[in-house]
Order: structure tokens, then C-alpha cells, then sequence
């Protein structure tokens, strides 16, 4: 007989990898090969990609590490990209997999203790994590190895480490969820506060660790050098510095033939096991007790809610629009990961503009950078259109519903008016959520209001037609079995091919964009782009003529 | 009211038709009950109907409206209870019955009317201000009752709709059936129990296998399987046993 946390940690994972979902599909029914073939089609040049960045990424800090006697720098910057990735994702994967999966219900009324369930969640997480890991770490460490010529010692110390390498950053993201969620579930307005403390904790992470990168180097650049050439170690603390753990990583594998790369390896272990230890202190105490509250959460606020109880009659486009915008941020599976990149841009080009070193104010210098009113046009132009794919809304938008689109189709609805609608409610909360990031850009640049305006508008318009693209693609074939609603983003191959053509269709016209603005031809811009949404437009009916309507009525499932 | 005229469904890789050449008519002012064992092809049948699967031969007509050539007009005639009614557990109850008044264009005044009336009835009026997700399935199933009739279906189907019900509930139910057919519309339900169909039902069709296998009043049922003064449950039994046998 299996132990029983190992068989429910299998189930777990079967559940929420889809495991027999997909076995059944390809192996016995043998449906949807093709959907295997365009899968590894699309991720094998991404994969390569990715290896050869990595690994040249390697080899540089190998050889420039080399110089100052710390050739494991490489080692280190692997660790730290690593663990910010899986510190970042981990809090999203966290809230989804302890809070939001419709296992919860099951799980709390076997015979497990409230530490069982949260450690057997949270290795869960932890294994969908080291494919992540794989693809940054496998570069970085082949090519160290190979170029310092490690010895068996090297290969015994990485897979011990990459076991344990991601542990602390998950544990991390861990407490802090559990312990918001204790708050936010006491809470009537669980589901708006889960939303904008997810936002709060992934934004105030990301701007944190960026700010601790770009002042590795603060103060005056040669009495820096200085101090990397004299310290010991000097370059590796201080890339370091934003994951500490990352240096223990690096040195266990390193000095694995010495002991002191042994204690290193210990200083990690240990560090693991302690904050799992922590983790399941807090947990016991405040876990299941956030969980039974959640249940309870989503009753309690009856009185408030029935002042607003009133029959309100709405266009049946409009009240479509609301039914999509409502269902997307309602939960916050979906907004979390939806919304996040309007917060996480912003951030990111906020702390990193004012962490560099300039001559006087950033804001000064943002500002007297006169760039041609025809490229910012374009940039605004076309990371509306990018961020309506990022938000994953349009390319999800049937998936998501999974077995309760039953209603939607039972309804006397036009494909036209669910399509639109719905592309509506996508293009709208892009257009709000880019605003955040653009209006403030343009205010502190002192950019021209006319292009602005411009742009906005043009951006609103194209991403509203490509929002309709991605929506018929999600049509063709939505993934509506799933258990744990965050599949229906996270591994739903729609939502991945939606992101890679939305990257080259914006890639490319960015290429083209910039090169127009530039010239005296950047009155093309506008022309270029209005056309690309007028052709968008014409595919996008004809796809609907010919595929849509039929595939509408087809849909098997959504019940 | 409703016409099915040799309308078949086969799923992807079954080896048998799930509806094998099925013709049903009910008039206007009908209670029609659906019977059958599990599988027999009852909700692949309602599903056609109300559009939720594409029928393989054959044509269905809603008042009128082919589900095939105009899906929209057939839905408009149409007010739909599933067996288990999974609605938008995200929603409010209010937001629910609005959505499906905006959809319907049920005016205003006459949705509130109508709202108000089974809200009370269904002693909802407390809830319907609460999220979905909190309702237990007993409310769900009247709250999608209530929904499905804001626009006074001329025809209304329901698929199991006593099923996980409590005897009151149950009562209204059939309370709200009896008086949408009074209006003059038809009531077009599947169900298990057969004490139901017996007593509630003007006709009853039996379906087998994906074939219907009986159709029409109790009377007539009995003169079918030659068992006079026999209760449904025999003659449903009496049916489904021939029906095994090759």
C-alpha cells in the first residue's frame, strides 16, 4: 500500500497537470495528435533559443568571472534568475493551487491534517517548478561545467541542488500568500482584496529585486571595481545580493570536491528545511482555518449586497460586455494573472529608470529626449495591441468557462453579438489597465498629447481587432475540462499561441514602425498600422463566415 | 410546438447512435414527459433541442423555428432548465435574472413584475443578493427556473427538474408547470420518477436506447403493452425489458 500523502500528492498532480486528461486524449483515443506536433513546434525554437542565450549568457560570466578569480559567477547569476522566476510565478501558482482549486473541497474532508494539505500542495507547486528551472539552469550549468572541467562531485552537487534550489523562493511567496489570505478571507470583499494584495505583493516583489539588482553597482563605478577586484568573492556577493541563497547554490557545486562546498551545500539544505518548517508552523495555525473561512466568505455579505439587488435593463452587448468583465476580475485565478503585467511593466521601467546613474533628475533627462511624435505613436500603438494578448482575456475567453458555457450557447445570441461582446470587455479592460502605465510615461516625458491621444485611440481600435482574432482561435478548440480553473490560462495551449503570434504580429510591426518613424516617411506609421487592422479586420470575418458559426454549434462539452 | 422528425446523434467514437431516428410532436398546451433509463439518449435529445448539440440527421422545430436555420429564433421560444444548472458562480442571483432579461429583452417593468413573483415564490427574495456560488443546488435549480421563464417561453424544458429537490420545492415546481401550460405555452421535461409523469403529464414518450419506443397518453401506453389498469412503472418496465431483448 502506497502512503497515503504520496498517493494524494499523485492524485494532486494528476489533477493538476491534467496527467490522464491527456493520456486518455492521445494515447487511447488518439484525438488532437496534431495539437503534440504544434506544441513541440512551437517550443523547441523557443527552447533553443532560450538554451543559446543562456548559454552564451554563461560562458561570458564564466570569462569575465575568470578574470577576477570568480569564474562561479556564472553559476550564481543562473541561481538568482532562477529563483526570482520562481518567486515571482510562485506567487500566483500559490494562490491558485492553496486557495482557488475546486480540490479544497475534497481535500478537507479526508482525514488530513491541516499541515498534510498544505504540504502536499505545496510540493505540487514545487514540481511544476523544476521544469521552469530546467530550461534557465541546464544552460548555465552545462556550460560551466564544461569550461571549468568539473568532475563527478559537480554533477552529484547540481541535481542535489536543483532539487533544493527552488525551494526557498516557493517558500517565500508561500508564507506571505497564506498569511495575506488569512487576512483577506476574513474579509466580505475577499475575492477585490485577494486581487489588489496579489497585485500589491507580485509588484512590491518585482520592484524590490530590481531595485536590489541595479544597486549592485551604486556609488562611484571605480572605488566599485575596486572593491570586487580586493574583496574575496567580491563580484559574486554582490550579484548575489538580491538571492542570498543563489551564493550557496553556486559554491556548493563549485568547491564540490571540498568540504567547504559541502557546508555550503548544508547552509542550503538547512536554510530549506527550516523555512519548510515555518511554513508548516504558520500553516497549522492559520491554513485550514483561512480555507473553511474562504467558504464561508463568499455568504456573508448578503445585506450589503441585496441594497444592490435592483432589476436594471441593459443593451444586450453592453450586458454581455459587463457578464465577461465581471467573470474576469470576479476571480482572481484570472485577474491576478491577467492584470499583473499592466502592473508589472510599469513598475519595472519605474525602478530601473530611477535606480540608474544620471546626470541630474531621470525625469530631466526622460524629458528632454525629444523622440518623433510618429514613434511614440507607434509604441503606444502597439503595446495596446501587445498587452490585449498578454492579459490572456480574448485567448481564453471560452476555456475559461468551461462547463458553464452551456448557458451562453443555450442563449438566443448571435455568434456576432458573444464575439464582439466579448472582444468589447477585453479591449476595454486592456485599454484601462495600459492607461496606468501610459498616461503617467507620457505625463513625466512630456510627450505630445496629440500622439498620445493618437495612439490611444489607433491602440484601442487594433487591439479590439486582434482581441477578435484571438477569441476565434480560442473558439476553434476551447479547453473547457479542467478541475483547477487556472489551467484554463496557464495550460491552455490557446493562451500560448495566442502569446507567440500576438509576439511576432507586434514584433514585426514594431521593426517596421520604428524604422518609418525614423525617416521621412513616418507618416506610414499610422497608414501602416490602420491597414494591418483593416486586414485583421476582413480575416477575422471571413474566418467567422467560414469556421465560426459552424464551430459554435459543434462544441461538444461546456456542460 | 416541438418537431423532431428523424433526428439522429452519434458521438465521436461510439459504436451506437446515442438518438437513433427519433420523430416526437407536441402541441401547444402539452405536459410532455421525457422517459427513459440513464442513457437512453434524454439529455442528448434535450440538448439538440435547445442548441447545445448539432444533431446529426434529421430537423427540430421550435415554434416554428428550425434549431438548425434559425437557432436564434428557436432559443427565443425556448426557456431551458439542465438537469444540473451550473450558472456563473461569480455572479450575484440578481445579476443572474438581469442578464437574462437583457438577453430576452424582457421590459422592465414586466421583469420586475415577473422577478418579484418567483423570488417570493421561491423564497429567494433573501439570496438574491448573494454570490452563486454560496446558493445550495436546490436554490441554484430555482433560480434558473425563475430565469428561464422571465420571458414566458412558449416552450419549456427542463431536464430532470426534481431531481435533488425537497417536496415543497418540488410542489412549486410543478405548481409553476401546470400554470405555464394554463397560459397556453407547453412543458417539455424529462424525468426518473414516473410517479410524476404518471400523474402530472397529459402524454408521456418513452425512449430506449436512443429509440423512442412509446408515445402517448397513459391510456394509450396501456393499450401498447396490452396491460390494462397497470401503473406506469410496470408498462415503463414491461417496454425497456422488450426493448433489451435482440
Amino acid at each position: 500500500m502506497r502512503n497515503r500523502l504520496w498517493s494524494v500528492y499523485l492524485s494532486l498532480l494528476n489533477m493538476q497537470y491534467g496527467v490522464s486528461v491527456l493520456r486518455h486524449r492521445y494515447l487511447k483515443e488518439r484525438r488532437r495528435l496534431w495539437e503534440l506536433l504544434l506544441l513541440t513546434v512551437t517550443l523547441i525554437p523557443f527552447g533553443v533559443i532560450m538554451f543559446r542565450f543562456f548559454w552564451s549568457m554563461a560562458e561570458m560570466l564564466f570569462v569575465g568571472g575568470l578574470g577576477l578569480g570568480q569564474p562561479h559567477v556564472a553559476l550564481v547569476y543562473g541561481a538568482v534568475m532562477a529563483s526570482l522566476i520562481t518567486l515571482f510565478f510562485g506567487f500566483l501558482s500559490v494562490l491558485s493551487a492553496f486557495y482557488f482549486s475546486t480540490d479544497l473541497e475534497l481535500l478537507v474532508t479526508l482525514p488530513l491534517s491541516s499541515t498534510e494539505i498544505l504540504l502536499v500542495k505545496f510540493a505540487v507547486v514545487l514540481t511544476g517548478k523544476y521544469a521552469i528551472n530546467l530550461l534557465i539552469l541546464l544552460p548555465f550549468w552545462l556550460r560551466y561545467g564544461i569550461l571549468a572541467k568539473a568532475g563527478v562531485g559537480y554533477v552529484i552537487s547540481a541535481v542535489l541542488v536543483f532539487l533544493l534550489l527552488p525551494v526557498i523562493p516557493l517558500l517565500i511567496a508561500s508564507v506571505i500568500m497564506v498569511l495575506l489570505m488569512r487576512v483577506v478571507n476574513l474579509s466580505r470583499h475577499r475575492d477585490k482584496l485577494t486581487l489588489i494584495g496579489g497585485l500589491l505583493v507580485v509588484g512590491l516583489s518585482i520592484g524590490f529585486q530590481v531595485w536590489l539588482s541595479t544597486n549592485v553597482g551604486e556609488g562611484d563605478p571605480q572605488q566599485m571595481l575596486e572593491l570586487l577586484l580586493s574583496q574575496t568573492e567580491g563580484l559574486v556577493r554582490a550579484v548575489g545580493r538580491v538571492f542570498p541563497t543563489a551564493i550557496w547554490a553556486a559554491r556548493a557545486m563549485a568547491q564540490a570536491h571540498t568540504l567547504q562546498g559541502w557546508l555550503n551545500f548544508g547552509l542550503l539544505a538547512g536554510a530549506s528545511l527550516l523555512g519548510l518548517g515555518a511554513l508548516m508552523f504558520i500553516g497549522k495555525r492559520v491554513f485550514l482555518a483561512s480555507i473553511l473561512q474562504g467558504f464561508e466568505a463568499s455568504k456573508g455579505s448578503a445585506g450589503k449586497r441585496r441594497a444592490k439587488g435592483t432589476v436594471k435593463s441593459r443593451p444586450v452587448l453592453g450586458t454581455l460586455s459587463l457578464l465577461e468583465v465581471r467573470l474576469f476580475l470576479r476571480d482572481p485565478n484570472y485577474a491576478l494573472n491577467g492584470l499583473v503585467g499592466y502592473v508589472m511593466f510599469p513598475i519595472l521601467f519605474a525602478v530601473s529608470l530611477f535606480t540608474q546613474e544620471f546626470t541630474g533628475s531621470p525625469l530631466e533627462l526622460l524629458a528632454t529626449l525629444e523622440l518623433p511624435s510618429m514613434f511614440i505613436f507607434g509604441v503606444i500603438v502597439l503595446y495596446v495591441t501587445a498587452m490585449v494578448a498578454m492579459s490572456m482575456i480574448p485567448s481564453t475567453t471560452f476555456s475559461r468557462e468551461g462547463k458553464y458555457l452551456w448557458f451562453v450557447r443555450s442563449l438566443p445570441l448571435k455568434l456576432e453579438e458573444v464575439i464582439l461582446s466579448r472582444a468589447l470587455a477585453a479591449a476595454g479592460v486592456n485599454l484601462v489597465g495600459c492607461l496606468v502605465g501610459v498616461l503617467p510615461m507620457a505625463y513625466l516625458a512630456r510627450w505630445q498629447w496629440g500622439s498620445v491621444l493618437l495612439g490611444v485611440l489607433l491602440g484601442a481600435l487594433l487591439s479590439l481587432v486582434w482581441a477578435v482574432s484571438l477569441i476565434l482561435w480560442d473558439l476553434r478548440r476551447p479547453m473547457l475540462d479542467w478541475v483547477n480553473p487556472i489551467r484554463a490560462v496557464k495550460s491552455n495551449l490557446n493562451a500560448v499561441v495566442g502569446l507567440a503570434a500576438s509576439m511576432v504580429l507586434v514584433g514585426a510591426l514594431g521593426v517596421i514602425s520604428f524604422r518609418l518613424s525614423q525617416g521621412s516617411s513616418a507618416w506610414l506609421v499610422p497608414v501602416l498600422l490602420g491597414l494591418v487592422g483593416l486586414a485583421l479586420a476582413a480575416v477575422n470575418y471571413y474566418v467567422l463566415q467560414r469556421f465560426g458559426r459552424k464551430q459554435w454549434r459543434q462544441i461538444e462539452g461546456g456542460m | 410546438m416541438l418537431k423532431l422528425e428523424r433526428v439522429a446523434k452519434k458521438y465521436k467514437g461510439a459504436g451506437r447512435y446515442a438518438v437513433h431516428y427519433l420523430d416526437l410532436d407536441i402541441p401547444r398546451g402539452e405536459i410532455f414527459g421525457f422517459l427513459g433509463p440513464n442513457g437512453a439518449g434524454k439529455t442528448t435529445t434535450i440538448k439538440m433541442i435547445v442548441g447545445l448539440l448539432e444533431p446529426d440527421q434529421g430537423k427540430i422545430q421550435v415554434n416554428g423555428f428550425d434549431v438548425t436555420e434559425d437557432p436564434v429564433g428557436a432559443k427565443r421560444s425556448c426557456g431551458f432548465v439542465p438537469d444540473n444548472p451550473e450558472l456563473y458562480p461569480r455572479l450575484t442571483g440578481i445579476e443572474y435574472l438581469n442578464l437574462m432579461g437583457d438577453v430576452y429583452q424582457v421590459p422592465g417593468d414586466l421583469r420586475k413584475k415577473r422577478i418579484d413573483y418567483y423570488l417570493n415564490m421561491f423564497e429567494l427574495t433573501g439570496a438574491v443578493g448573494d454570490l452563486i456560488q454560496s446558493y445550495s443546488r436546490g436554490m441554484r435549480q430555482k433560480l434558473a427556473l425563475t430565469g428561464a421563464l422571465l420571458h414566458n417561453p412558449p416552450l419549456f424544458i427542463l431536464d430532470e427538474p426534481m431531481v435533488g429537490l425537497d417536496p415543497k420545492s418540488s410542489h412549486l415546481f410543478k405548481e409553476v408547470m401546470r400554470e405555464h401550460v394554463r397560459e397556453g405555452n407547453t412543458v417539455f421535461f424529462s424525468t426518473h420518477v414516473l410517479e410524476v409523469a404518471e400523474k402530472f403529464c397529459d402524454r408521456v414518450g418513452i425512449i430506449h436506447n436512443g429509440k423512442l419506443i412509446a408515445c402517448g397518453t397513459l391510456e394509450e401506453l396501456r393499450e401498447q403493452s396490452q396491460q390494462e389498469d397497470s401503473s406506469l412503472e410496470k408498462i415503463f418496465l414491461q417496454l425497456t425489458e422488450e426493448g433489451e431483448r435482440p
